[in-house]
């Protein structure tokens, strides 16, 4: 307590009045008053633009347009792309944020809308994204008369509006979800659309990975199937924030070969760039401030030298917390414009599009958001970002630093660390972010669920032959189950739908599935929706007596219906937050593959995982300290997929340890830095990839009790004792956190041996000394003095599975 | 493939999706191979399928009225004494003139869903017309899903320039559909050319809230005085037909037919009575 006393009571004073100053001084002064807590700094040098003259082949009218809006050269990728896009090649341009990538896809696009009457289709992942697009063709459209007409086609288009999109858009502007659910399913209407398609235009294509990405992938082939039908073949062009693979990922979207254009010549200001690791508050225990108090701390004084800042925070609740941090400060005359707003899914559109107009029009002073803001919605010019935690990815990072600067002024991004021990490992190697290259995109298109689904949604959009393909395999098995549940027949050679449904409406390209939790307020009779919970989210954060926050007012959840998907809440006025406490457990299902780890064995295979929400903690504002405990009933979430694993038999432990209880802790430790650098190795996000430690035999488990000491716990979740289980086998998993798993074990097998050296590594080059959250995981204060320290007895687990 | 049918059903609920309810009459065109149909036996088991015993498919009622137009395709014609019908009507519903009666063509769909889009299909087309004073019906159907294409092609043969479609509904419903079935078997859409009377829109001016609504059966009860005895709602159609096609019953695919026919004659007869309730 007396550490998060000092932090509180800790000024702003000692820094110089920062009015009127700019990033790059912001970020000296940061650097000269808090040097101890900057682990490292770089600065990009501002770099001057690669021009090029604008083609040739350009028409006459479309020159005219763009002389008339001030483009009278192109950036060097700019023509590259109208080069490439000309010689019939599909293309994914790569290039970072603001630096005029649209114009790579507006050229072509709308040069072959005049002379030959040709249309486009654009895919963004948000509808933001698709209306400031449709925006910059229109301006483009008006300045030139081109005769173009841009149109966004999402859910919020009117119904009069859509027959006539339909027949004459150029350019029809959407997203992934609504061609999955509104526009293919009705191809047919659609006709004159796909005969004359010639451009298929995705921006933002890194977004697209992991679940979401798959799910894309399959959305595509329908495309092109249907566009087959109409006899068409359109072009693909490309866009992505940098990657480690853009080309890669582009073709594993496409499933076609790509050329990727990869150097941007639009110019830029200075960056800077900060990595920032909170104070040590216990030197004992390696415990830190919260990064939460240290962003706060920085946005403040950004907020205050009159720099435009955004604040980055992982999790909704995180966003709410710091905005009211900030509110606190800057807002608390409500006869005033709000100086602070938040910005994260889940919020109603309009509430959106407001909060994107203020920030557009320079009323708001700060934002804090979720990754919702890290794609290009148009938010106008900023000068810092902070980002409150890693966001999971070196390109998110960068992605998120990118939007500060757009006016060629420095800018200064901020990453400060959490103490999750991921962010631990990264701000302490600050390579990480200059030299390495930023990770690969994944995505797993032939994901059995993911398959079938899309396989039901395009055998309702044209029949199926037998022997015929869907990306790559012949799909026949997946038929006959359609057919078995009664939505496919076969008749002759072909697959034709006949049950009385819509079966794009029943999949969610965002989820797993179409379980979508919806919060409804029932404060003074009112019935209204305020928000949506995704479904894997749901029993972590609308639990009965869970206080749910919107905009940072809270909301108590006070019924949760689970089959009916909702979450009643009522307005409340508490000081406190909820925090889920969750365990799971694991069995092996299937054994894919083994071998000898030195004294033991490593192993892949399908595991059953079971995840249970206990409880929750009730949680102080400011001070966060635990004020309370509430019971949680909720059934169980299973999990089957796929998962590595290691284990050492009973004689070497009793070997090597003095007691079960020493084996036991070591192997947590162990698997905390297993998980640490296995997310790194596979470029995993890191909710994605899930660790355990349990009896191979799926009898008990065992989990870390907060204060870093091993618990044992029978399957029912009583506590046992590890001296009485039979047959004590421990074993550490490292899971793909999706059903049926979205590859993430294969790579993970792959390299399993230097996973452990890895490891191994880490731990040995900690500066700690018995165990801290940047190695094993938090410690007990007890255990420092101890002779076999939590450290000790991870590495001698390490130890014993090393394959020299 | 077993295992694969297993795990997807796993998985499913696993992500949150609601369990599926597989339609019990549901069941998978026979194999050839013997090995194959213990694969799906096993299949069936895992998915909650249920296979109906044989006893029961030797007794089902597999009876089709009308004759054999094409293969799968299946035709009924009646004809009906109903009065002379009048040369002069029309003009106050549509802005229509002196409409030659035998320009009419009443025509109704019955279809696989409700729920719209490129996999819905109309099964039946029922249509009626004027001859030699007496209503002809004239129906459409489908016995196998192959046959939609000479459905498609025999209807289209149907209609002349000169014809006017007389509908309940039939223009944001039936005719929208069956563009749709058209442009999917690469047809030319007989119907964009044609007047198109949706008797709709002028029951609902002159009726709205008159009856509890305007349902065609309201309608037909209040203004024809018809009341339809064992009428198969026509909600029921899809399931009707599913029936047949994948377990051959007929049954309640022969009321889907009767049920039809009854809407077709309804048009011919509400639109004579729309004419003469005009001033």
């Amino acid at each position: 307590m007396s550490a998060i006393q000092s932090e509180l009571t800790l000024s702003d004073r000692g820094l110089p009045r920062m009015q009127g100053a700019d990033a790059a001084q912001l970020g000296a002064a940061l650097q000269r008053k808090y040097a101890e807590r900057i682990t490292g700094h770089s600065v990009q040098p501002a770099r001057s633009a690669d021009y090029r003259p604008l083609p040739e082949s350009l028409p006459a009218a479309l020159r005219r347009a763009l002389q008339a809006r001030g483009i009278n050269q192109l950036y060097s990728h700019q023509a590259e792309a109208w080069d490439a896009v000309g010689r019939g090649a599909d293309v994914v341009v790569v290039t970072p944020t603001a630096s005029g990538k649209s114009l790579c896809y507006t050229l072509p696009v709308v040069a072959s809308a005049m002379t030959q009457s040709t249309r486009a289709l654009y895919l963004f992942p948000t509808k933001a994204l698709a209306q400031d697009q449709v925006t910059e063709l229109l301006e483009l459209n008006r300045a030139g008369d081109l005769g173009l007409r841009a149109h966004t086609f999402d859910g919020d288009t009117p119904g009069d509006a859509r027959q006539a999109i339909r027949l004459h858009g150029t350019v029809v502007v959407s997203n992934p979800d609504m061609l999955h659910q509104g526009i293919l399913p009705h191809h047919t209407k659609w006709a004159q659309f796909f005969e004359n398609l010639r451009y298929i235009v995705i921006d933002e294509i890194h977004s697209y990975r992991g679940v979401f990405g798959s799910h894309l992938v399959n959305v595509l082939r329908r495309l092109r199937r249907v566009c087959a039908f109409y006899g068409s073949t359109p072009q693909f062009i490309l866009c992505s924030a940098t990657i480690g693979n853009p080309k890669a990922h582009a073709e594993a979207l496409i499933e076609r070969e790509v050329t990727a254009i990869t150097r941007s010549g639009a110019p830029h200001g200075e960056r800077h760039v900060l990595l920032w690791n909170p104070p040590v508050c216990n030197p004992d225990l390696g415990l830190r401030a919260s990064a939460r108090s240290q962003s706060n701390r920085i946005a403040r004084l950004a907020v205050r030298a009159g720099l435009k800042t955004l604040v980055f925070a992982q999790s909704r609740l995180m966003v709410e917390v710091l905005t009211k941090y900030l509110k606190d400060v800057f807002d608390h005359d409500p006869r005033k414009p709000a100086r602070i707003r938040a910005y994260r899914g889940g919020y109603l559109p309009g509430e959106r599009r407001a909060a994107e107009r203020a920030m557009r029009s320079g009323e708001v002073d700060a934002v804090v958001s979720t990754s919702a803001l890290e794609l290009g919605v148009d938010i106008g010019s900023l000068d810092v970002v902070v980002l409150n935690g890693y966001p999971g990815s070196i390109a998110a990072t960068w992605q998120r630093f990118g939007r500060a600067g757009r006016r060629q002024q420095p800018a200064l991004g901020i990453l400060v660390a959490s103490s999750d021990p991921l962010d631990q490992y990264l701000i302490r190697h600050p390579e990480f972010f200059s030299g390495a290259a930023p990770e690969h995109a994944r995505l797993h298109a032939d994901q059995p669920l993911i398959l079938l689904d899309h396989i039901r949604c395009a055998a309702f959009e044209l029949p199926f032959h037998d022997g015929d393909g869907f990306g790559s395999d012949a799909i026949d098995p997946f038929l006959q189950v359609l057919a078995e549940s009664g939505v496919l027949h076969h008749e002759g050679t072909r697959w034709e739908w006949i049950a009385d449904s819509y079966p794009a409406n029943a999949v969610s390209l965002r989820s797993v599935a179409d379980g979508n939790f919806v919060v409804v307020d029932r404060s003074e009779g009112r019935q209204t929706i305020i928000a949506e919970v995704d479904y894997s989210a749901a029993a972590l954060t609308l639990y009965e007596g869970a206080i749910h926050m919107i905009q940072a007012q809270p909301y108590q959840v006070e019924r949760l219906d689970w089959e009916g998907r909702k979450a009643f809440v009522t307005r409340t006025h508490v000081d406190y937050y909820t925090d889920a406490i969750d365990y799971s457990r694991l069995k092996v299902l299937a054994q894919f593959e083994g071998c000898v780890a030195g004294a033991g064995s490593a192993l892949h295979g399908e595991v059953h995982v079971v995840r249970r929400v206990s409880g929750y903690k009730k949680i102080r504002y400011y001070s966060h300290e635990n004020i309370g405990y509430g019971p949680v009933n909720l059934p169980d979430q299973e999990l089957h997929t796929t998962a590595i694993w290691w284990q050492l038999p009973q004689s070497v432990l009793d070997a090597g340890f003095s007691s079960r209880q020493d084996a036991l802790d070591g192997f947590l430790g162990a698997a905390y830095a297993l998980h640490l650098v296995a997310t790194v190795a596979v470029m995993a996000e890191a909710r994605d990839l899930q660790k355990s430690v349990g009896s191979a035999d799926g009898a008990w488990f065992a989990a870390a009790d907060g204060r870093g000491r091993g618990q044992l716990r029978a399957i029912d979740g009583g506590l046992a004792d590890p001296r009485d289980v039979p047959g004590f086998i421990p074993t550490v998993y490292l899971y793909d956190n999706y059903p049926g798993g979205v590859g993430l074990s294969d790579p993970l097998w792959r390299r399993q041996g230097e996973l452990v050296v890895q490891a191994r590594a880490l731990i040995e080059g900690c500066a700690c000394r018995a165990g801290c959250p940047a190695c094993v995981g938090p410690i007990l204060a007890a255990d420092e003095a101890a002779l076999d320290t939590p450290r000790a007895l991870a590495l001698r687990v390490l130890n014993l599975l090393f394959v020299p | 493939m077993t295992a694969l049918a297993a795990q997807l059903e796993r998985w499913r609920q696993q992500s949150g999706a609601v369990r599926i309810q597989p339609a019990a009459q549901a069941v998978i065109a026979p194999l050839a191979s013997g090995s194959a149909a213990i694969e799906l036996d096993h299949l069936r088991r895992l998915l909650g399928l249920r296979l109906r015993s044989t006893a029961s498919q030797t007794a089902v009622d597999g009876d089709l009225p009308g004759s054999e137009l094409a293969p799968g395709l299946r035709y009924v014609e009646r004809h009906l004494d109903l009065g002379p019908a009048d040369a002069v009507l029309y003009t106050d519903i549509a802005g229509f003139e002196h409409i030659d009666p035998p320009r009419l063509l009443h025509f109704d769909t019955e279809t696989t869903g409700l729920s719209g889009g490129t996999g819905t299909r109309a099964f039946m087309i029922g249509v009626a017309d004027w001859r030699d004073d007496r209503l002809r019906i004239r129906q459409l159907y489908l016995a196998t899903m192959a046959a939609e294409s000479a459905m498609l092609e025999t209807f289209a043969s149907w209609l002349r320039p000169e014809h006017i479609l007389v509908s309940y509904n039939g223009r944001c419903y039936d005719a929208p559909l069956l563009a749709t079935r058209y442009r999917l078997a690469r047809m030319h859409n007989p119907l964009a050319a044609l007047r198109h009377l949706d008797l709709l829109f002028p029951v609902r001016r002159r009726y709205r809230g008159v009856w509890e609504n305007c349902r065609l059966a309201t309608i037909e009860r209040q203004l024809l005085g018809v009341l339809r005895e064992d009428d198969l709602p026509g909600s029921e159609a899809p399931r009707a037909w599913r029936s047949y096609l994948t377990r051959g019953d007929a049954r309640d695919l022969r009321r889907v037919l009767a049920h039809n026919d009854q809407d077709v004659i309804s048009l011919a007869q509400l639109l004579r009575r729309l004419a003469i309730a005009a001033p």
